[in-house]
């Protein structure tokens, strides 16, 4: 009896490169341009500015998690960013040093996000995303109306953080700090792609049926991307709130989530180097317009810019990457026939 | 093995949608370490029997035992872990994925590191990887996936996603398989393999499977014993040859009785 299936392939073995080492290159490559940035232009402003797409990295990095890789969209990114950066800003007022208020961050962003999904995650991803937009206003109303703890609306100014002597009150060490944590987080969720949990969280996304058919419990693995996205989210607030040297209200609220899920879908949602992608772009792209001192057309022609790339490229920058790899791929089997 | 000397049976198991009866009273058994095929007409009630088996269907009325423990409430997932792992009649693959992430979905019933260590990156997680990926690899050969594993299953002819979706299935040598039509959309010659395969993963690993089927040849193959269901209810049990050369099943399949073709 033949016990072999031997179906043709529809295209042979061209079609099959070997495992996606790739993304981690590429990923390792942009981390690196991002890092270089101020390096190249070596001036205090341009190294805040690449702290700052270093604390918006991380924040979308998780949001990726959450949305690329287990098809949960949310509108809370910046509350959970807001919530990191209270919990390290509320921490250090009583005198606890960086150690401390890091494990507050990520204490306080797992807190909240297990509150906040815990009864939600069993809401379609259109219900969650609302739930999660309400949760975001009512967290900034909370921000608001809370004066004494937290400045209100008016903000409050935050006391740097001085790691190993590295200062974030100036813009190369906040860089510095950003960096230390946006390099092993990256690591973090590039190993995601490596593990049965994350294969977990696509199934999810793509066949709640086939997942449950091979003995996935659904709500664990919700909650697991939740909370991971949230102690990302909340990392990325108190690193940013320490290279901005100040918080205020405003800067956690539905707009900042929407800018957070403009990178995630621009850069490509199915990848760790599309939010970092995305996230460049969409920091780099208002400072290009005050570079070429049109400020205010960004508005307007950022707008556009956003919505032309995100019609175009339906897999984001990284999908380009990952379409001329495969072209490359095709290119060299074709060679190795001839 | 228990006293009945079946794996999973039900008993007396109803099953409605609205006021529609798509199950009736239906008490059969799936014999421990042989392979029985499902069959009758369109709309017979064999998927929804894998559903009620497998857990993806409230029950009305009546029981479903595994191993003679009642798991009619016992909740899908869990009925998974405890060994019942089904296909569907509509491949359900997560589609920009390769070949090989689909297959090594199935490896969740496999004693996992934990969720922590796995997040962390630590060596138990990678040393579970790679025993995975061997066993992804193993059941891929026997399929007749091996090259195809680095492929989108988008990308792929429409009886490769069925195999793809059989090998997520088979990854965990599962105690009890449910495959709903695993061979539609082949042809003779991939029925014929996919048969070999399935008798061959039967005869290294003992398990209990069931399979629908409408093709005769196919599951003569491959049966030793045959379920045949018509609107809603058993109409008997036997071997290939008495069930296809019986009366009642041929007139629920061919509106008349005629002479066995099997
Ligand atoms: N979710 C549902 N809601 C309502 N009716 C259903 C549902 N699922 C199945 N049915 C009905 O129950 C009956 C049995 O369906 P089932 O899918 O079990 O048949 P089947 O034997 O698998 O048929 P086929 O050979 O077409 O796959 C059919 O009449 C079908 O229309
Ligand atoms: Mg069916």
């Amino acid at each position: 009896m033949t016990t072999q299936i031997r179906q043709l392939p529809a295209t042979p073995s061209m079609m099959s490169p070997p495992p996606a080492r790739w993304p981690h290159l590429s990923t390792v490559v942009i981390v690196g341009l991002i890092a270089a940035v101020p390096l190249v232009f070596f001036g205090d402003y341009w190294m805040f500015v690449a702290a700052k797409i270093l604390a918006f990295g991380i924040a979308a990095m998780g949001l990726q998690i959450l949305y690329g890789r287990a098809g949960l969209m949310s509108l809370a990114q910046g509350a959970f960013m807001g919530v990191g950066a209270y919990a390290g800003y509320l921490v250090a007022q009583s005198g606890l040093g960086p150690g401390i208020q890091l494990l507050a961050v990520i204490g306080a962003a797992s807190l909240v996000a297990l509150i906040v999904g815990l009864p939600t995650l069993r809401l379609s991803p259109l219900r969650l995303a609302i739930v999660t937009l309400a949760f975001g206003e009512l967290f900034n109303w909370l921000l608001i109306n809370s004066t004494e703890w937290t400045g209100g609306s008016q903000g409050a100014p935050v006391e740097p953080l001085i790691i190993f002597g590295f200062d974030t009150s100036y813009p190369l060490d906040a860089y510095l700090v950003a960096l230390a944590f946006a390099v092993p987080l990256t690591l973090f969720a590039l190993n995601l792609g490596q593990t049965h949990l994350g294969r977990r969280m696509m199934a999810i996304r793509d066949s709640e049926m086939a997942a449950v058919s091979v003995g996935v419990f659904i709500p664990k693995t919700k909650i697991i991307a939740f909370v991971l996205s949230a102690v990302f989210g909340g990392i990325g607030g108190w690193l940013y709130s320490a290279t901005t040297g100040f918080i205020a209200p405003p800067d956690f609220d539905l707009f900042a989530s929407v800018f957070l899920l403009a990178a995630v879908v621009i850069g490509g949602s199915r990848s760790v180097a599309g939010a970092w992608m995305g996230t460049a772009f969409i920091v780099l792209l208002p400072e290009g317009f005050n570079l070429i001192g049109q400020p205010n057309l960004y508005a307007l022609a950022g707008g556009l810019l956003l919505a032309t790339t995100a019609l175009l490229l339906p897999d984001g920058f990284s999908g380009v990457f990952a379409h001329i790899k495969s072209l490359i791929t095709r290119m060299r089997a074709q060679e190795d026939r001839a | 093995m228990n006293a009945t000397g079946y794996a999973m049976r039900t008993d007396q198991l109803t099953v409605r949608y609205g006021s529609f009866t798509a199950l009736s009273e239906v008490s059969v058994g799936l014999r421990a370490g042989a392979i029985t095929g499902l069959i009758g007409p369109n709309g017979a009630g064999k998927t929804t029997l894998l559903n009620a088996l497998s857990g993806f269907t409230d029950v009305h009325s009546g029981v479903v035992y595994l191993e003679e423990k009642d798991v009619t409430t016992l909740a899908a997932h869990r009925r998974a872990r405890a060994g019942v792992i089904r296909g569907f009649q509509t491949v359900r693959l997560l589609e920009r994925e390769s070949v090989l992430d689909n297959v090594l979905l199935g490896a969740e019933r496999l004693h996992q590191p934990s969720d922590c260590s796995q997040i962390l990156g630590l060596p138990a997680h990678w040393k579970w990887r790679t025993v995975a990926r061997s066993k992804a690899a193993d059941v891929l050969e026997l399929l007749g996936l091996s090259s195809d594993s680095h492929r989108s299953v988008d990308s792929l002819p429409f009886a490769s996603r069925r195999l793809v979706e059989v090998a997520r299935v088979l990854i965990s040598a599962p105690p009890v398989v449910l495959l709903d039509e695993p061979a539609a959309g082949l042809d003779q010659r991939g029925r014929i393999e996919l048969a070999g395969a399935l008798v061959r993963v039967h005869e290294q690993t003992g398990l209990t499977m069931a399979v629908v089927e409408h093709d005769i040849d196919f599951v003569t193959r491959l049966c030793g014993s045959v379920i045949a269901m018509d609107s809603g209810s058993h109409v008997m049990t036997g071997t290939p040859q008495e069930v296809f050369s019986d009366a009642r099943v041929q007139i629920a399949y061919f509106g008349r009785a005629a002479n066995a073709h099997a």
